[in-house]
């Protein structure tokens, strides 16, 4: 089966959030009255929605994920980890206390080592489940490794990169795309990738040294600006505040917050585009065509979701007079920690619009992914046989343990 | 006969057979020839693709069917029906489903707060000290022991409390006005409180109240209190669980200073020791939490206000105490009151509180 022509992408999501805002509602409203345990379901049901609503050629996806997978998973994790590390912390909170430091910092430093490969594993096998979870076509994906090999290589590249004062960090970052991707498959294929991290490295300069360039450019407006500021000082005396230093701050603020996050979605960009530009599946190649436009849009709007429920969230809070328990502390009264109404109540104002928003950006950031995604070549369905990984049983325990994003 | 789509799970070919049903189940009749009988009840519905129900099979991963047109009347009954919410929601419903599941968690949240207090005294002195000698030690060598110094507060703690079994009261070289009770008995006096401490009596009041914690199991509850919420909350990611957390624990050990308070006033009334410089005590306190409010932060000093109820209220609980014509001797004598304020001052070797991690 070959793929269209130019104007037709393989790749559509056909969702529309007045689908998606019963799902979400009704997801809330569950994960709230079961202290959260329902989120397992409410993540399967958010992507059994946007998986069917996302059409490649001819077909659309499909989620085969189950919310118990995910709830064992997260078990597995909570015991495997939660256990020990609530133990060890009491441990540590001891020998502190008694000033054994050395084998306190030696404790936490092996344990910082142990994360961080368990990090790496939670990745390799967040993906591989994924993959196993996704069909098209009634062919799915998947892995045969564990990622305990993956967990290595994600250790000591990513801390050779740092050692090498992080400049090695797109070598790394692509160099462990290919490590997780070419280990995956789909149907009888492996995908292939070789992402090239030269490219990448001019617009990662920029972005690492634009702190640097942002102080350098300070002192100089400084300089510039302090130099007539102190002549017009020496002429009149005692005027008003420096120029300079007003400049400087709004131009330090404007770097900090614009400039600085700016260049590293550039480089961010660059690198999706990278790495699934060389992502290829037997005859099929894929493509990943977000402009740093595109992402600054896409950040813009999950931003502007954001402040949406901090408003939505003010109102209660400013009707009830929830905040003023808050500054007004009086000694002489019962305080407010004595007043679990309001406290709760604080809790609840806020919640709600933000549980309410989080699946709306989860859904944003699904549809920017498909709308941007397209794949060139073609689909044999004769050779497309099922895959012959083996089956795993639990979900993401390991990500949802270290709180490792969706996408 | 039904015409239908279905992938087989095997390749990615999609048949266009037709669905013949027959007594207890049906077959895909391609072109070729007939297919082999399925049961019913091996179906599990997938949902809805398209506005086409679709179907997988149990047995086999990524076989599917879907209905294009939409069912057929006829096969209605024999379809198993789509999943929403989860098998049990499903079955009684999203609301009444929503309303068990708060009435359940809100019992969770009753059961893990009350749990401790019931457990706790069932936890045997001896694991509680062992827990204690392990967490705590001797503070990193940081208790003071200027001469005389241990011996003036062992006479304040006995003045108070006439049978100290099992407690280990000492001060540390730490510049906070607080005073802590930890597990296995442990009390802690911070140099800060002696020397914002005007009279022994002052002292006494406070370590009384420590006491109450100590015989009172709180220290155990708080620990196993800690634990039950942090294992429930685990399923509730974020900021919510945290500080929902610090809520239940703090609530619960608001109730709990009370009754420490109530314990130290009993304390000071058996021993004859005047509660009214522990009211001043905290009278001073409330001054300074009115002047911290006023400046709008707080201070990482006067840690004793922000791990304690309000002093204000604390202040006339001791004052309405102290009955009039009562006889009062001071807790302990001046010259050991001097040893005891001095403690750390008149000790060399002890560490100081740098490097303290916590």
């Amino acid at each position: 089966m070959g793929i269209g022509t130019e104007d037709e992408t393989a790749f559509a999501f056909d969702g529309s959030w007045r689908e998606f805002a019963p799902i979400a509602l009704t997801n809330t409203l569950l994960t709230f009255a079961t202290l959260g345990f329902y989120r397992f379901w409410a993540t399967t049901r958010e992507r059994h929605y946007l998986w069917g609503k996302t059409r490649f050629i001819d077909d659309s996806l499909e989620w085969t994920g189950k919310g118990i997978e995910l709830f064992w998973g997260f078990l597995a994790a909570s015991v495997l980890f939660g256990v020990p590390l609530l133990v060890l912390s009491f441990i540590l909170q001891g020998l502190m206390l008694q000033n054994q430091t050395v084998i306190a910092s030696v404790i936490i430093g092996v344990l910082y080592v142990w994360l961080f490969y368990m990090g790496g594993v939670a990745i390799f096998r967040g993906l591989r489940y994924r993959l196993s979870r996704s069909y098209w076509h009634g062919i799915h994906g998947g892995c045969d490794e564990g990622g305990w090999h993956f967990g290595w290589k994600y250790l000591w590249k990513t801390v050779a990169s740092y050692l090498c004062m992080m400049l090695l960090l797109p070598w790394s970052m692509t160099a462990l795309w290919k490590d997780r991707w070419e280990a995956m498959s789909f149907g009888p294929h492996h995908f292939k990738s070789d992402p090239q991290w030269s490219g990448l490295m001019g617009k990662y300069v920029l972005a690492y040294l634009s702190p640097f360039i942002a102080m350098f450019g300070a002192i100089i407006l400084a300089v510039m600006l302090a130099i007539p500021a102190g002549i017009m000082g020496a002429m009149s005396e005692g005027g008003d505040p420096p120029a300079a230093v007003i400049g400087v701050i709004i131009f330090g603020v404007l770097a900090f917050y614009l400039i600085m996050p700016l260049l590293a979605l550039v480089f961010y960009s660059a690198y999706m585009r990278e790495v699934v530009g060389t992502l290829s599946l037997s005859d099929l190649e894929f493509n990943f065509a977000a402009t740093t436009k595109d992402w600054i849009k896409l950040f813009l709007g999950n931003f502007a979701l954001w402040v949406l429920a901090g408003l939505v969230a003010a109102v209660p809070i400013g009707i009830f007079g929830l905040m003023d328990q808050f500054v007004k502390v009086d000694p002489a009264q019962s305080g407010f920690l004595s007043n679990p109404v309001t406290y709760i109540g604080f809790i609840i104002a806020l919640a709600v619009p933000f549980g309410i928003v989080g699946p709306f950006v989860r859904y944003r950031n699904w549809g920017f992914f498909i709308r941007h995604m397209e794949a060139t070549g073609e689909v044999n369905l004769t050779t497309l046989t099922q895959s012959s990984t083996r089956e795993i049983k639990q979900g993401e325990g390991l990500l949802d343990a270290f709180d490792m994003g969706a996408m | 006969m039904t015409r239908i789509w279905h992938f087989d799970g095997a390749s990615g070919i999609r048949h266009q057979p037709e669905l013949v049903p027959e007594a207890d189940g049906f077959r895909l009749v391609s072109e070729g020839g007939g297919g082999e009988l399925h049961r019913w009840s091996d179906l599990v519905s997938t949902g809805d693709k398209n506005g086409s129900a679709t179907f997988g099979h149990k047995q086999r991963r990524g076989w599917r069917i879907g209905f294009e047109g939409g069912i057929p009347p006829e096969l209605q009954a024999m379809l198993p029906k789509p999943a929403k919410y989860g098998r049990v929601i499903d079955r009684i419903g999203l609301w009444p489903a929503a309303g068990a599941f708060a009435a359940i968690s809100a019992a969770a949240l009753f059961v893990a707060v009350r749990v401790p207090d019931w457990l706790a005294p069932l936890v045997p002195e001896s694991v509680e000290q062992r827990i204690g000698d392990a967490m705590v030690g001797d503070f990193g060598g940081r208790v003071c022991n200027g001469p005389g110094g241990q011996e003036a507060l062992n006479a304040l703690v006995r003045r108070v409390e006439p049978d100290p079994k099992g407690l280990k009261v000492r001060v540390v070289n730490v510049n906070m006005v607080n005073a802590v009770a930890l597990p296995g008995g442990n009390i802690f006096v911070f140099r800060g409180l002696l020397q914002e401490a005007k009279s022994p009596d002052e002292l006494a009041g406070v370590i009384g109240h420590e006491i109450g914690h100590v015989r009172n199991r709180d220290v155990m509850q708080a620990l196993l209190r800690q634990m039950g919420l942090s294992v429930l909350l685990g399923g509730m990611d974020g900021n919510v669980a945290g500080g929902m957390n610090s809520l239940l624990a703090s609530t619960y050990s608001r109730e709990a200073e009370a009754k420490a308070d109530q314990y130290s006033i009993r304390a000071m009334q058996n021993a004859r020791v005047s509660p009214l410089d522990t009211a001043g005590f905290f009278a001073r306190l409330a001054e300074m939490e009115r002047k911290l409010q006023g400046d709008g932060k707080g201070s990482g000093l006067l840690g004793y206000l922000s791990s304690h109820p309000m002093s204000a209220a604390r202040e006339k609980a001791f004052r309405t105490s102290a009955v009039r014509g009562d006889p009062h001797t001071p807790a302990i004598t001046a010259q050991q009151w001097r040893a005891l304020v001095d403690n750390c001052r008149n000790d060399p070797d002890v560490e100081d509180e740098e490097g303290l991690l916590f």
